[in-house]
């Protein structure tokens, strides 16, 4: 199934129809394709990405971080980094972009079916978990318990505030927040994300971490999980690189025979384990 | 039986100049002390006598492409709506490249697996592969720097080939290879010639006959897997890199690609060149990030992408054809042929220590 | 030759278990080619060679190796990209060990192509005054005099005019009679229309690799150069020669009274692209106007990076 163009690099015009100021530095933009044609027949799994594009600046790629269960719109999160992310954050609603989209693989939300889910979200990494997480909820029944371990830097630096504080209500889940540094009005945790998984100590018995955010918490987050006895089939992440095609061809965001915006970005431990560490 | 013909030397240049009338004729031309593939232009001649700088590849890959044009406008009056038009700018028009060796040939199908896969079709590239006719010029003799039969291939193979010229004394026996190639022997620059099929083949044994022994990189394609882990390794055999990208811009077979916007005024292009993975700023990410942040890393993918991922995604085939032009034109004399025969090396003793 | 690079073993040797890597020069596996090499054991001293064939300016490696102690084998026009490295301190002195050694000349194999009126070069071995050449019509000579490269032919010093170590010195270099006509004495003969004209036919044939920009040694914002950066957006990154002449316009100019002219962009350039002609132009310039030559002297300030009321060659004041 695909709703791609023919012409795989033309993007389809896209109209932004609101802009969230989620932190400092991130924006969330959703967006509605210009063709009512296009939006009607747009299928996306979690995981998904697609390239945005601000014609005269280039593309960046991003996930869909709303859920394919909700399609009043697209959603996509972008932290200020670089030229292309200062300039979408520049975009109001009504302006136009384009969107490439869907490109690459999702997560295995199937074969998670009747398991323990413990998300794991380090800043900006929220977003792809954002989607999977919606996706479960709106099928809750197919999952068993749901975990969330979301950090930021500050709590300033904590993205989907209107939902986190849903997530901390619901009774059929467990949120558990933490900031590298702490306010006085914090309630939650102050320390590393690996450091607080420790402390929930999930339990590895049927259940799958699903983890993102910069490399270097993924890094030692992945070594906790392996502390706690996770094994790697049990791990999934998924990456960011830089990427132009976004099919496979151009050949920048490779990790040896894997093409990150084709077979990627997500991928489980195990998968990763077989490639060169270009993380 | 495919077609065979003769074409006398100095046929050449009218033969050239009548295709250019319904085709872009791509062929050798010296320009300066290179000699480069280009638009033939008569005035300038063609140059035959050794391999070209510039590979063939511009034909199906040009270093710049433009994928689509945008215009913005923008209503004068409240609420100032602004709206942006895309236009698709697919290739048209016949080529044909006269002149590539069997090296550049066979790298036009590297590229074949790759755009136009099962899965991703990329229409700019197939638009002039449909149209393209690839007249090869088997090669007398290996030069210098020339690895062809150490990677699969040959001075005098076919693969990939429309036409394939075979020289003889004061010209060429031409031979089609497909329908394609067939339509361009009908030209009456060519004499008949059925009977010179044998002496041609002959010619080409004794090229392959000249051939050395020496050892092959085909196969290698897992062992070189146990050499992922070892930086120290891709470090000693970077130190010299300059990290330019004289070796993929010259290389029948990189094709990787940048895309940029160049915007002037309310409307621009989306272009996509040729880049380098050899360039630190390949793979460096906007938060400052890069996945491959030293020349070691960056060769690990070369020559890990020529020997080893391609081959596995792809029959085993390898995405070198041995032109040696990355070892002729490397400004430090890098040589690949040593490194990847190092690695080789390296990866059997790596080997051997695991099973002991 | 072999004597002297006995010698210069004997002093690498010597000073290896102090230095964690010494830059000189190998026999390429090509040929027509020699290649860095970067010793860090006795055992690479073997591949150890010099001489005319071994053109690679080994300074241009320097800056990536700062914070090492590392040796490097250097020639006069060597010493003076090591000079302007100072001076901008871009490298530390007391990390950087010179092995100097006495030149003769460094051979430019484009010219040895030319002189081979295009045949296929097998090999290229240079005696004491002539180049043998073996194509495949056979083996012909060609005098040294004709083939160096550019620089030889304005060579200030044989020797290097900073050194830790010497080798012997011996007598003559092979430069002995007129210079051929450069690129630069051409460009001069012409119209501004010719020259641009030139420079147009000239880069429509450059690929965009940088190696001219890489091999540079005094090329050191290679992270944010102008040629990649698309903020600033000044290179338009169109197969077009104005754009890719614009390059070497704002290359010329960020190294004008800084280049030592080397060469080393011309020679790295795989399309043979004269660009050095370019930073000839503007050192000529920089010689009229401010009286100064890059890398003679580490006392001395580069005169763009300095500032003066007056300068003594300029004399805008007198003139209104």
């Amino acid at each position: 199934m695909t709703s791609n163009p023919p012409n795989v690099y033309l993007p389809d015009m896209a109209t932004i129809v609101e802009v969230v100021q989620e932190t400092p530095a991130i924006k969330t933009f959703r967006v509605v394709l210009n063709s009512e044609e296009r939006m009607q027949a747009f299928n996306f799994e979690p995981g998904q990405v697609g390239q945005l594009s601000v014609l005269g600046v280039g593309e960046s790629t991003f996930v869909i971080n709303s859920p394919p269960t909700r399609k009043d719109y697209l959603q996509f999160s972008v932290m200020k980094v670089g030229e292309l992310t200062s300039r979408l954050h520049r975009l109001k609603a009504g302006d136009q972009i384009g969107v490439r989209a869907p490109l690459g693989n999702a997560f295995p939300y199937e074969s998670m079916k009747g398991k323990n889910i413990v998300f794991i979200g380090g800043g900006i990494g929220m977003a792809p978990l954002r989607t999977l997480l919606l996706f479960m909820l709106d099928n809750r029944a197919d999952y068993g318990d749901i975990t969330l371990l979301y950090g930021a830097r500050s709590p300033r630096d904590m993205a989907y505030g209107y939902e986190v504080e849903e997530w901390l209500q619901r009774k059929d889940m467990r949120t558990v927040l933490t900031v590298d540094n702490g306010t006085p009005e914090w309630k939650h945790k102050v320390g590393l994300i690996p450091n607080i998984l420790r402390e929930i100590n999930p339990s590895p018995e049927n259940t799958v971490a699903v983890t993102c955010g910069p490399p270097i918490m993924i890094k030692f987050t992945v070594q906790a999980l392996q502390e706690l006895g996770f094994d790697d089939e049990q791990v999934v992440t998924t990456l960011e690189k830089r990427m132009k095609c976004g099919v496979g061809i151009c050949g920048r965001c490779n990790m040896g025979t894997s093409y990150v915006c084709k077979d990627g970005p997500v991928y489980t431990l195990a998968q990763l384990k077989q490639l060169p560490n270009e993380m | 039986m495919s077609t065979v013909r003769f074409l006398k030397a100095r046929d050449i240049a009218p033969w050239l100049e009548e295709l250019s009338r319904d085709f872009t004729v791509l062929a050798p031309a010296q320009h300066g002390s290179s000699i480069v593939f280009r638009e033939f232009d008569p005035a300038r001649g063609i140059e035959l006598s050794q391999l070209s700088t510039t590979p063939a590849k511009r034909a199906l890959l040009p270093p710049c492409e433009t994928l689509f044009e945008y215009e913005t406008t923008k209503t004068l009056e409240p609420p100032y709506k602004t709206s942006i038009e895309l236009k698709p700018t697919l290739p048209e028009g016949k080529s044909v490249v006269f002149g590539a060796r069997p090296c550049d040939a066979r790298a036009m199908q590297i590229f074949d697996r790759v755009y136009n896969g099962d899965q991703v079709k990329d229409p700019y590239y197939t638009a002039r592969r449909d149209n393209a006719t690839i007249v090869t010029l088997a090669c007398s003799e290996q030069e210098e720097a020339c690895f062809c039969d150490r990677v699969g291939g040959s001075p005098v193979d076919a693969t990939g080939s429309d036409i394939l010229l075979t020289p003889l004394k004061a010209g060429y026996v031409a031979e089609a290879l497909t329908p394609k190639g067939e339509k361009l022997l009908k030209s009456t620059s060519f004499m008949k010639a059925e009977g010179l099929r044998q002496e041609a083949l002959n010619s080409r044994n004794r090229i392959l006959e000249q051939v050395p022994e020496r050892s092959s990189f085909l196969d290698m394609e897992r062992n070189l897997l146990s050499l992922f882990g070892d930086l120290g390794f891709w470090d000693k055999t970077a130190e010299a890199c300059l990290s330019c990208g004289a070796c993929t811009y010259l290389c029948p077979t990189c094709y990787c690609f940048n895309i940029t916007d160049e915007t002037r005024g309310e409307s621009g292009r989306r272009i996509r060149t040729w880049d380098n993975c050899m360039s630190s700023q390949f793979t460096l990410e906007g938060s400052g990030h890069n996945p491959r942040p030293s020349k070691a890393h960056r060769m690990r993918n070369r020559i890990g992408h020529k020997f080893s991922y391609y081959p596995q995604l792809h029959d085993k085939t390898l995405a070198c054809v041995g032109c040696g032009r990355c070892v002729s034109n490397c400004p430090v004399s890098f040589d690949i042929r040593n490194a990847v025969a190092c690695a080789i090396q390296q990866a059997g003793a790596i080997q051997e220590q695991a099973h002991d | 030759m072999v004597q002297h690079t006995q010698e210069l073993r004997k002093l690498i040797a010597q000073a290896l278990p102090e230095l964690d890597v010494v830059l000189a020069w190998t026999s390429g596996s090509n040929q027509l080619a020699s290649a860095p090499l970067f010793i860090t054991a006795e055992d690479d001293l073997d591949k150890l060679d010099f001489g005319p064939m071994h053109v690679q300016n080994l300074a241009a490696y320097l800056p990536s190796l700062k914070g090492r102690k590392v040796g490097i084998v250097t020639r006069g026009c060597d010493s003076r990209t090591i000079i302007e490295l100072l001076q901008e301190k871009l490298i530390n002195r007391d990390e950087i060990t010179i092995f100097g050694i006495p030149c003769t000349g460094a051979v430019n194999i484009r010219k040895v192509r030319e002189a081979a009126d295009g045949q296929r070069l097998r090999s290229v071995e240079a005696g004491k005054d002539i180049v043998s050449v073996t194509t495949d019509e056979g083996v012909r000579t060609i005098p040294m005099q004709d083939v160096l490269m550019e620089k030889c032919y304005n060579c200030p010093s044989q020797t290097p005019l900073i050194h830790d170590h010497m080798v012997t010195e011996r007598n003559g270099c092979h430069m002995t009679g007129e210079a051929p006509e450069s690129t630069l004495d051409k460009l001069d003969a012409m119209e501004p229309d010719a020259r641009f004209a030139f420079w147009e036919e000239s880069m429509d044939r450059c690929i965009r690799c940088y190696a001219c920009r890489n091999a540079c040694p005094l090329c050191v914002c290679k992270d944010s150069c102008v040629a990649q950066s698309r903020d600033p957006h000044w290179v338009d990154l169109s197969d077009n020669p104005r754009e890719k002449l614009m390059f070497q316009a704002i290359h010329a100019l960020h190294t004008a009274g800084r280049c030592t002219e080397c060469g080393e962009c011309e020679r790295a350039c795989p399309m043979g692209i004269p660009i050095l002609a370019m930073k000839q132009a503007l050192n000529r310039r920089i010689k009229h106007l401010f009286d100064y030559e890059a890398g003679m002297d580490m006392e001395n300030t580069p005169p763009l990076f300095m500032f003066r009321q007056q300068e003594e060659h300029i004399k805008e004041r007198d003139a209104r």
